[in-house]
């Protein structure tokens, strides 16, 4: 069959008001349950599984794409307005976008984090389309110690979001590497610091520490000082996004879509460390760094087109070769089983129609984001207007049953409490709370990967050396560790002339 | 009010609490599933609360409480009150696998009382087609080499045991040295392990890769089962003459706390067999490569006795259980 054939054969599918329907649906779905905090993406397409049961094949599982991608874009929404991701993906977006709400430019966040979004979504789209093949063939020669190495370089990302101190950075990034070892031990299955509690035998549960991080110390500053934001002009959200700045932040954009793309063919990594990478990458070109962190655009721009950009990726090992990358994806996964279809290289020959209507309906899902996004913003950015003294306890409701939902467990919401103190100190000594989150993310498959590795080549550590791959990253991590040091050594030494102590 | 009508609302509401008390399920019931959204146990759970409900006439509410491989979920409900309102799907890796593995477990198998075991999962064994490997024999050899590896979901899941005990079953005499585990998370992840080369071969429910089959990227070498499984042109534990991996096959079931009363297990055994009697239902699961066995609440605490004794028993001989 030919390739017009193919597509013919594709628009054949779902060439219809039902495909259409479901999509749109789908993408309404998502930013909403996107936008309800601890509600995430997963849980949405995971509630949105049954019902899919009884459509056509392609119905039920461009319900699934929308709601997927509607849920990554949404989750931005309440990372903005509210400093709650609405999904783990979107905890990048809170780091320029919260700052920008505050400064009553809420609007103009929630535009950039869309048009970021559609870009990232339409490029990854189209990633899949050509590159299917082979991108999928180069993440199969992903084994542990391409990981491994992989990860130690996006260790460095922490250094890009440190702030002003790579020192308190390195401390936040120790605490969360700490706390992330809480659970069962990957290779002995004994417990790590469980404290003879089955409730912490998962571990902390991310959502928890996540909201707990970020959300809970605005609520105890408010209860601290609960007049402090009188006076401030945080209205209003009326502002929008202009051309210009989309344009002056499209290399971000176009190169965090990209590393969206490459981490989302590799199965399991996941959106949101895309986003912290696209966004330290960002702001280790951009002209004003300095401004990076309390309330530049281009961040925001950057940490969308990051978690996007893996939104279609994703779909590479998962149609190419039957490979969930993530949870989200196990979950659709499921949806092509539950209809006979079996995901993989045969897919490509025996349901080529099936594919093909897919990327057709993947293209329509882009659109279909940006208008209902822009509706979505219009509603919502009206949040950022609402006084802080009513918004404050709302977001604690919300905050608490967000992360109760998630497990159905209390212990987390204490969790969150806890992890509230915590962020709350970490702010008051102005500890940046995002090398946190990055150790906590990446701390565990930094570990497993390892030990996974040693477990392969019997303790041999030159098996970290094995192959192309792996000395790629050695080397990019390297070449990262020495920038970062020079980079502070100047910084130090500009400090010294300023104050005059190099005068003889 | 004249003494007639106090006695006269007494008996009423007399009446109505006897009539509740008869009449379990009086509202909703709290369904546990203790594994994440989108895994085997909740698509299966999620299956089989379409019909169930309508059957119960009562909602479920379903619940993912995930963590620790099933334990966090399992302990929701060992603590629950024992009047049939909170009740968990079981499975095999958080009620037989893991209470004969892991010491440090906050539970045990008597702290539930099972009511139904509805769901069997065919256990196959693959490797990739670029071993060279081709039959249970050659994998024998290969171990006996050296250098054989296994994937699993984690330590003390079942795809862990099961690569074990079919090693044991064939005649390798100490698999836990002869052979390296490389744990994964998850079964999805174990599963790449070896389609990337990470693992020489992994042993999992045949729907797990049932498609990678059917693809040809990994080659099955055998199913646990009496009976051949679609999609698995290979032989069965039976034709090997292994009868005793009969017993390793996954299962969901629905259990309760330990002191659930038996007109409440008698309920669920009633439900049960009108739930799984659904076309709808038995399509869709058939679909995904599971087969439909209905046990009533005494056949399953003996299978699932059974199944957590061989276990152990295999666990105690080679020393894999782990303490700390």
């Amino acid at each position: 069959m030919s390739f017009l054939d193919s597509i013919a054969a594709g628009l054949a599918l779902v060439g219809n008001i039902e495909s259409f329907l479901a999509l749109f649906a789908g993408v309404a779905i998502g930013v909403i349950g996107g936008a309800i905090p601890g509600m995430s993406a997963t849980m949405a397409v995971a509630l949105t599984l049954p019902f899919t049961f009884a459509m056509q094949p392609i119905t039920g599982i461009l319900l699934l794409l929308g709601v997927y991608k509607g849920g990554i874009f949404g989750g931005s929404i309440p990372a903005i307005l509210i400093k709650t991701p609405g999904t783990p993906a979107s905890s990048a977006t809170i780091l320029d976008g919260y700052p920008m709400a505050e400064k009553g430019e809420a609007g103009r966040a929630l535009g950039m984090a869309l048009w970021a979004s559609c870009t990232a979504d339409v490029i990854s789209n189209l990633s899949l389309i050509l590159f299917a093949g082979w991108l999928a063939s180069f993440a199969l020669s992903f084994g542990p110690p391409e990981f491994f190495t992989l990860i130690l370089f996006s260790l460095t990302i922490i250094a890009g979001v440190s702030g002003e101190s790579l020192l308190r950075g390195a401390l936040s990034a120790l605490l969360g590497l700490l706390l992330a070892t809480i659970g069962l031990d990957l290779v002995y299955g004994t417990n790590r610091f469980t404290f003879g509690d089955p409730n912490m035998m998962g571990g902390l549960n991310f959502i928890a520490v996540l909201i707990g991080l970020f959300a809970i110390p605005e609520i105890l500053a408010m209860v601290w000082n609960p007049t402090a934001h009188v006076g401030k002009a945080r209205s209003l959200g009326k502002n929008w996004v202009s051309f210009a700045e989309y344009r002056r932040s499209f290399k971000s954009i176009v190169r965090g879509s990209f590393i969206g793309v490459f981490l989302g063919s590799i199965p399991g990594i996941g959106a949101a460390p895309s986003a912290f990478l696209s966004y330290s990458e960002a702001r280790r070109t951009s002209k004003n760094k300095e401004n990076f962190g309390k309330g530049e655009i281009e961040g925001v721009a950057a940490a969308e087109a990051g978690n996007n950009g893996v939104a279609g990726a994703t779909l590479i090992p998962l149609l190419a070769l039957g490979v969930p990358g993530d949870v989200i994806t196990a979950i659709i996964i499921g949806a092509f089983m539950i209809h006979g279809l079996q995901p993989g290289p045969m897919m490509f020959i025996l349901n080529v129609d099936i594919i093909y209507g897919l990327f057709i309906g993947l293209i329509v899902s882009s659109v279909f984001l940006f208008l209902i996004g822009s509706v979505a913003i219009r509603g919502f950015k009206y949040v950022a207007d609402i006084p802080k003294r009513i918004l404050i306890p709302a977001v604690l409701v919300l905050c608490i049953y967000g992360v109760f939902a998630v497990n159905n467990n209390i212990f987390d919401v204490g969790v969150m409490f806890v992890m509230g103190w915590v962020g709350y100190l970490m702010v008051r000594y102005h500890i940046p709370a995002a090398p946190f989150l990055i150790a906590f993310i990446l701390g565990p498959l930094l570990e497993d990967n390892f030990r996974q590795s040693m477990l392969m080549s019997g303790s041999d550590p030159m098996i970290l050396l094995r192959g192309p791959i792996t000395w790629f990253f050695w080397t990019l991590t390297v070449l990262t560790v020495i920038a970062i040091a020079r980079a502070g050594v100047r910084a130090v030494r500009g400090a010294a002339v300023l104050s005059g102590d190099l005068d003889d | 009010m004249s003494i007639k009508s106090i006695s006269a609302v007494c008996a009423v509401s007399l009446g109505l609490a006897g009539a509740a008390f008869a009449e379990y399920p009086e509202r909703p019931i709290n369904m546990v599933i203790p594994y994440g959204a989108g895994g085997a146990t909740d698509i299966s759970a999620r299956t089989i609360a379409e019909p169930l409900g309508a059957a119960v006439g009562k909602p479920l509410v379903m619940a993912n409480v995930t963590g620790a491989g099933g334990a966090t979920g399992s302990v929701a409900v060992q603590n629950a009150k024992e009047d049939g309102y909170t009740m968990l799907f079981a499975r095999v890796g958080s009620h037989s696998v893991n209470p004969a593995m892991k010491a440090t477990l906050p539970y045990g198998l008597d702290d539930f009382r099972f009511v139904t075991v509805y769901e069997i999962n065919p256990v196959a064994c693959a490797v990739s087609p670029s071993s060279g490997i081709t039959s249970m024999d050659d994998l024998v050899a290969k171990v006996n080499e050296g250098g054989v590896t296994y994937s699993s979901s984690g330590v003390g899941s079942l795809l862990h045991l099961a690569a074990v005990m079919v090693l044991k079953e064939f005649g390798v005499e100490e698999p836990l040295t002869q052979t390296t585990h490389i744990p994964q998370k998850g079964g999805g992840a174990a599963a790449t392990a070896v389609l990337n080369g990470t693992a020489t071969f992994l042993c999992t429910n045949s729907s797990a890769i049932s498609s990678f089959v059917a693809n040809k990227q990994l080659v099955p070498l055998m199913v646990t089962t009496k009976e051949p499984v679609a999609g698995f042109d290979v032989p069965t534990a039976a034709d090997l003459g292994k009868p005793a991996l009969h017993q390793l096959v996954g299962w969901t079931g629905i259990a309760g706390p330990d002191g659930l009363p038996d007109d409440v297990a008698d309920k669920w055994g009633t439900w049960m067999a009108a739930a799984t009697q659904d076309a709808e239902f038995l399509e869709k699961m058939t679909a995904r490569g599971s087969v439909i066995e209905l046990m009533s609440p005494e056949d399953a605490n003996a299978f699932i006795e059974g199944q957590y004794n061989t276990f152990r028993k295999l666990v105690d001989e080679l020393g894999m259980r782990i303490e700390g």
